[in-house]
């Protein structure tokens, strides 16, 4: 227990203005819970109805996209150190939210996630509206996501949806960050 | 045909459908673990009472809904895309869509949404207040 400094942590987290961070399981009742925490929250600190509902829309989409992706490791031998991976943080930063999430991917999971991110780091609102309306008749596929989340975020961002790739061993850990 | 009632959870809404008044309501938020298949008996309800509609028979759908995730938002195109075909083979198909002029994302969602349909009287309905 010598390194486990709560304290540290507790200013730590502070000076990042990290709010609320949900890690560890992510079971649909969790996700439900701590997103119904979130919106608590953001009503206490009085803000517009508006950025509220995004940052939740946000939060929801990330929680769910994490929880989505570690559940098809759970039947896989290696799996256990990815399931165990995400993490979800709504934070601070002057007058905006930052909403990030976090978690192990599989190396040949990399590629395909980081081509969509730069077509949509590259196009405009207008740009994302249309492929937004291309999307929305595409079918859900056999994990019951359509594709939709990340562009529904990028509609949201105040600015390009930013992502970072750090490799952990023999898997790649994805952070995703979202500014409402 | 029996009445379809389903009462809302934290992340799905509640509906109510009456095929004897033609009167379908959806309220509320949708972000269920699996939206196909929580809307699956929604839709076996749907397709039953358009396939027995008489012809030039009246359907007003009033959605009041607060929040709807990605998947949520396909299932409901796909729910509406029922409703136009309905209405392009005759019947007078009318859809309010309530939001609450505070909550701009529900107001583009509808937007996005009648954006696709075309037979369908669609309305978008705004209401301050009393919608939470």
């Amino acid at each position: 227990m010598k390194d486990f400094d709560l304290v540290r942590l507790r200013d730590d987290l502070s000076e990042r203005g990290i709010l609320m961070i949900l890690s560890g399981p992510f079971s649909h009742s969790i996700v439900e819970e701590f997103g119904n925490a979130v919106r608590h929250y953001l009503e206490n600190a009085q803000l517009s109805r508006t950025a509220m509902m995004d940052v939740f829309a946000v939060y929801v989409e990330q929680a769910q996209n994490v929880g989505n992706y570690l559940r098809r490791w759970e039947s896989e031998p290696h799996g256990a150190r990815i399931i165990n991976s995400g993490i979800v943080i709504i934070a601070r930063d002057g007058e905006r939210y930052v909403i990030s999430s976090g978690n192990l991917l599989a190396p040949q999971d990399v590629a395909p996630l980081t081509a969509r991110l730069e077509q949509l780091r590259a196009l405009d609102k207008m740009g994302l509206k249309a492929l937004h309306k291309e999307k929305l008749r595409q079918p859900l596929n056999e994990w019951g996501s359509g594709g939709l989340g990340l562009i529904q975020m990028a509609r949201k961002a105040a600015a390009p949806l930013q992502y970072a790739l750090t490799t952990v061993d023999e898997w790649v850990f994805f952070t995703l960050r979202v500014m409402i | 045909m029996d009445k379809l009632i389903i009462e809302a959870t934290r992340s799905s809404p509640a509906l109510e459908f009456d095929a004897e008044t033609g009167r379908l309501s959806i309220k509320g938020e949708s972000y269920p673990e699996n939206a196909a298949a929580f809307y699956a008996p929604v839709f076996a309800w749907l397709k039953e009472f358009l396939a027995g509609l008489a012809s030039g028979a009246a359907v007003q759908v009033d959605l009041q809904i607060l929040y709807l995730n990605s998947s949520s938002t396909k299932v409901m195109l796909n729910f509406l895309d029922l409703l136009e075909q309905a209405a392009q083979s005759g019947a007078s198909v009318t859809v309010n869509w309530h939001y609450d002029p505070d909550n701009e994302a529900i107001l583009e969602c509808g937007q996005d949404l009648s954006e696709e349909l075309e037979a369908v009287m669609f309305n978008m309905v705004g209401q301050t207040g009393n919608l939470s």
